[in-house]
């Protein structure tokens, strides 16, 4: 119920994020936000910074090589307070991704949520979680 | 021993602690506790409606107003990394926290992803009249009972419009409002107080632009007190992908 809520919650700060909020620190514009892809590949890399946090990660190609594809997600202030902590991907973890992708066909998008090794998904960052009653 | 030396000593201190704290008016003594970390509630449909921000109003602009809208929904819109104006500081978002912390000379406002604290003092000054431009410009209030008025001008009219930074045309084919920007000649008048049992800020903003606009206009901003986030770093120049994020066109 509470991993509902929160996917419910991730839900609509995607779907802010997508409508052109007036605090986002830029357009969304260049991803397709109505298609969206899933990928499975291995984290190369995980660069926790600003303005954005980036998941790149690396997929088959089909010719025996590897695609890196270049994942976008929010501020890290976005993603620590929607429970992301930096540690939680690495260097050769397989992930399930999904994606809205570049329009342009590039191997980029903006990532929507990711399921991590243990199983547990996650969103792109957002805005914090309401608090809770009484808290 | 003889203690009088020591008494002495000791009502000498106490006599210059109190000539120092004289000295030094702690300004915030008996004011509202607006205090601590804030969170814009615009990202929240479900808030009560008392505390929601109002909607952007329909303006009038001047034809330098109206071309600067019109700039800014092209992709000529300000640098994303620069600093925020104080009327875009002050948007209530929801997806960054701010915090009001006490200075001696007023408060000082941190906004986490504008690199440029906002300072308003409170300390009976005035603005300066050979005022230089800055982003944020020069804030001074007063308290009027429990609200604080704020008075802000010289800024630069280079920050982002009141209504989001990203131009409406490259951001969402469902946000057509016009950009509502703002000017070096901006007077922004603010009452800030706190509503819904200090549970919530509400930041009342007068808009007086007359570069922009014809007339002045209002809108009120609301945030909701939340003891339970840290206001976090933000160094916006660090990991930046202007290809990949597309806005190539943005300037500084």
């Amino acid at each position: 119920m509470k991993d509902l809520r929160r996917l419910l919650f991730l839900a609509v700060a995607v779907m802010m994020l997508g409508a052109g909020s007036a605090w986002a620190h830029h357009s969304f514009a260049m991803f397709d936000l109505e298609k969206e892809v899933t990928l499975e590949g291995v984290v190369k890399e995980f660069p926790w910074a600003n303005p954005h946090v980036w998941l790149q990660i690396l997929t088959p190609d089909g010719k025996g090589g590897t695609t890196e594809w270049s994942l976008e997600m929010g501020a890290p202030g976005m993603l620590t307070r929607t429970g992301w902590k930096s540690s939680m991907l690495k260097q050769g973890d397989k992930v399930t991704v999904v994606i809205n992708p570049l329009k342009s066909g590039a191997p980029s998008g903006r990532l929507v949520r990711v399921t991590l090794p243990n199983g547990r998904v996650m969103g792109p960052g957002g805005p914090p979680p309401p608090p809770k009653p009484g808290a | 021993m003889n203690s009088r030396p020591v008494l002495a000593s000791l009502i000498a201190t106490l006599a210059a602690t109190s000539f120092l704290l004289a000295a030094e008016p702690d300004l915030h003594r008996g004011k509202p506790d607006i205090w601590g970390v804030w969170l814009g509630t615009g990202g929240y449909p479900d808030i009560d409606p008392r505390y929601r921000n109002t909607p952007w109003p329909t303006v009038e602009f001047t034809a330098w107003g109206a071309a600067e809208s019109k700039r800014l929904t092209t992709p000529e819109t300000p640098d994303e990394c620069m600093p925020y104006g104080p009327h875009a500081y002050m948007a209530g978002g929801s997806l960054f926290p701010f915090e009001i912390v006490k200075a001696a000379k007023g408060l000082v406002l941190l906004y986490e992803p504008s690199p440029v604290p906002r300072r308003i003092y409170y300390d009976g000054r005035k603005h300066p009249e050979d005022l230089d431009p800055t982003w944020l410009g020069h804030s001074v209030g007063r308290w009027d009972g429990e609200t604080l008025v704020v008075d802000t001008v010289g800024t630069n009219g280079r920050g982002r419009p009141l209504n989001g930074y990203v131009a409406a045309a490259v951001n969402s084919k469902t946000d057509n409002a016009p950009r509502l920007p703002v000017s070096d000649r901006l007077h922004m008048v603010e009452r800030i107080r706190l509503v819904g049992r200090g549970e919530y800020l509400e930041d009342e903003i007068t808009i007086d632009d007359p570069k922009t606009y014809t007339r002045s206009f209002t809108v009120k901003h609301y945030w909701q007190r939340r003891p339970d986030l840290e206001v976090l770093e933000y160094f916006c120049d660090d990991n930046r992908r202007p290809e990949a994020e597309g806005h190539t066109g943005s300037k500084p």
